[in-house]
């Protein structure tokens, strides 16, 4: 699918969870091609904001006749920028960007860990995974620092996905890490499931701790790094890669990812 | 009457003055089908060095107010991919669109080899010659400071290609004319500034450097009149030298108007770079809008514009 750069208007927006908003927009032509994993880099319209750079959002969901959403919370200059648009809003969308999920992991179960804001991706994954012909059991595990930053993601999930929760804060949800909620579904998996992560460096980095590839089918992480264009031309956005002979070889996250097989990522903890 | 857009150049005729800037838009192929550099003036690929570079530890790009700072270090597939994968796609698919390929090398006589091997590749228009690239600690950045070695790099190309020699200038140096006069008097065809200027972005949460090598160069609207003054002062330069050698205006390049501070300082041709990330499509609206701007103020033919400003205007 060829992305395409356009400018759109805001068809809605709305606080989800602390810091937390969903946006809407119209994508008349690529909605329904567009996989769980894959960005789209948005701008302000020109002279509207001080924000210069676009900035990579996941999907978060795709609507019927074309309307797709991004779940976003607010860090700095464009984020809280986002915040502030209203429908109407002119903004630019260039997408879909970057690679999918492997939606056909050869598992009975997939477990799909989401970090804070790691969760859109997870979420769509977790509906695409649920509508394959043979879907494997799905179990999402979703943690946040604190529990009023909980996005109320069960009603928009199908019903046979289950859904855990955790915060540390304890607020909502289990109190404690989503590595916490991990360990123990893992260790009762009678067969290597597939597992799906993402969220925050150190949380990905503790994950990739817990699995192995013999307790492990399939583990596929979506990354950040920062990004300027997004379609691999400016080379920014390297993520260093782990090699047999232990050099570091850098993917590019825009192009060869977001979403890399977890067992080759560099993770700086790890 | 439609404006003339046309420019000639280098000995060659340009279909626009257009150009899209190196390390912004890849090898032409990245863009293509969202905005073909071959409705453009040309197309200026990344700099290729003899090896391939896999380039610095990230993070390697972070915005900065009305811009961007990149410490890249030259990541690239190295001269033989290059040749073998990339050159012959970008020539196939440039249509009118010249084809400049800038290069670098990290001793003199790496830049000659380099050079020398693209000399005697099909299709190329023009070599640009990076003397700037800020971000290699052990790179160019010597070689763009330093008149000696502009002169040696430059005439040691000149003496083995025949091809349109175009010396990109860094801005990161005291009199940026006499380099300019430097790389002319050695044997260079064109001059296109600017590359980036040195800076620094400190992550105040983090208390550290926002970029992984700490230092970056500054591009984007942030730069636009540090080009602008470059292309004046060096057209000035130029003019006083009775050299003809034209200019190629580089810098926060987005729009029309942005093009033209560049032309009317003395730019005969410009180059869109960041400005690309922020919209793919930038570089065909500067054409489009320089083709308007000409129509609505009954320019014929847009190179009449060059230098205009060192002469009062209107
Ligand atoms: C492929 C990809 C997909 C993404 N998908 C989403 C998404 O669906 N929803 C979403 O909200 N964000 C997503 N992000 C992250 C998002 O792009 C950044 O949050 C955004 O660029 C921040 O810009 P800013 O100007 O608001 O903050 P900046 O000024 O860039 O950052 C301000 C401060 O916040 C920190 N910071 C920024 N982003 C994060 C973060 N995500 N987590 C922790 N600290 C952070 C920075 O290090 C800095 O200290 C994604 C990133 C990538 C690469
Ligand atoms: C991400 C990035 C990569 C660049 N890579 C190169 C390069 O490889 N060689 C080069 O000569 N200039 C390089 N440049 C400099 C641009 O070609 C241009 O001179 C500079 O960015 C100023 O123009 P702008 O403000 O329109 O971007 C790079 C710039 C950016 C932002
Ligand atoms: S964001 Fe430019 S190469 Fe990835």
């Amino acid at each position: 699918m060829i992305p395409v750069f356009r400018w759109v208007e805001v068809s809605d927006i709305r606080k989800m969870a602390r810091s937390t908003y969903e946006l809407s927009f119209p994508e008349p032509e690529s909605a329904s091609k567009i996989g769980p994993g894959q960005f789209c880099m948005v701008s302000p319209a020109p002279h509207t904001s001080d924000v210069f750079l676009p900035r990579p959002f996941s999907y978060y969901r795709v609507d019927g006749p074309g309307t797709i959403r991004i779940l976003f919370r607010t860090f700095g200059r464009a984020t809280r920028w986002m915040a502030g648009l209203a429908p109407g809003s002119r903004i630019g969308v260039f997408g879909p960007l970057g690679n999918t999920f492997t939606l056909a992991p050869q598992a009975r179960r997939a477990i799909l860990v989401a970090g804070g804001i790691g969760l859109p991706p997870m979420a769509m994954l977790a509906g695409r995974l649920d509508a394959l012909d043979e879907p494997p059991e799905i179990d999402l595990i979703y943690g946040e620092q604190a529990g009023d930053r909980i996005v109320d993601v069960g009603s928009d999930l199908p019903g046979r996905v289950r859904l855990h929760l955790c915060s540390e804060d304890g607020a909502a949800g289990q109190k404690g890490l989503v590595t916490g909620l991990f360990r123990p579904l893992i260790a009762g998996c009678d067969s290597p499931p597939a597992v799906y992560c993402c969220g925050p460096g150190p949380m990905m980095a503790a994950l990739a701790g817990l699995v192995s590839s013999e307790n492990t089918a399939l583990f596929e992480v979506s990354t950040e790094e920062n990004m300027a264009c997004g379609k691999g031309i400016c080379k920014g956005c390297v993520i260093p890669m782990t090699t047999p002979d232990g050099s570091v070889s850098y993917r590019y996250c825009c192009t060869d990812g977001p979403v890399f097989n977890g067992f080759e990522v560099k993770w700086p903890h790890a | 009457m439609a404006a003339r857009l046309t420019v000639d150049c280098l000995g060659l005729s340009f279909q626009n003055p257009v150009l899209v800037a190196s390390g912004t838009f890849g090898y032409g192929d990245e863009y293509y089908d969202i905005m073909p550099f071959s409705r453009l003036g040309g197309l200026v690929t990344k700099t290729v060095t003899a090896a391939p570079r896999q380039g610095n530890p990230p993070p390697r790009v972070v915005e900065t107010d009305s811009g961007m700072l990149n410490s890249i270090g030259l990541a690239n597939v190295g001269l033989e991919v290059f040749i073998r994968e990339k050159l012959p796609w970008i020539v196939q698919h440039a249509g009118g669109a010249r084809v400049v390929v800038n290069f670098a090398g990290f001793s003199v006589d790496e830049f000659i080899g380099v050079g020398a091997g693209l000399a005697g590749c099909r299709g190329i228009d023009a070599l640009e010659v990076n003397l700037g690239c800020p971000n290699v600690k052990a790179g160019s950045i010597h070689f763009g400071a330093d008149p000696a070695t502009v002169r040696e790099v430059i005439a040691g190309l000149r003496g083995e290609v025949g091809l349109p020699l175009v010396a990109k200038l860094t801005p990161n140096v005291a009199d940026i004319a006499a380099l300019a006069e430097v790389a002319v008097e050695a044997g260079a065809d064109a001059l296109s500034l600017i590359n980036t200027l040195p800076g620094m972005k400190i992550d105040v949460k983090k208390r550290k450097p926002a970029l992984g090598m700490a230092f970056g160069g500054l591009s984007g609207p942030a730069l636009r009149p540090v080009g602008v003054a470059c292309v004046y002062k060096v057209y000035r330069r130029l003019q006083e030298m009775g050299a003809g050698v034209p200019v190629i205006g580089i810098g926060g390049i987005a729009t029309g108007p942005d093009a033209l501070e560049y032309i009317l300082a003395g730019a005969r041709l410009v180059q869109v770079g960041t400005a690309s990330f922020v919209n793919p499509l930038a570089a065909g609206q500067v054409v489009a809008e320089l083709a308007a701007w000409c129509e609505n103020e009954g320019i014929g033919d847009l190179s009449e514009l060059v230098g205009v400003a060192h002469h009062g205007g209107n």
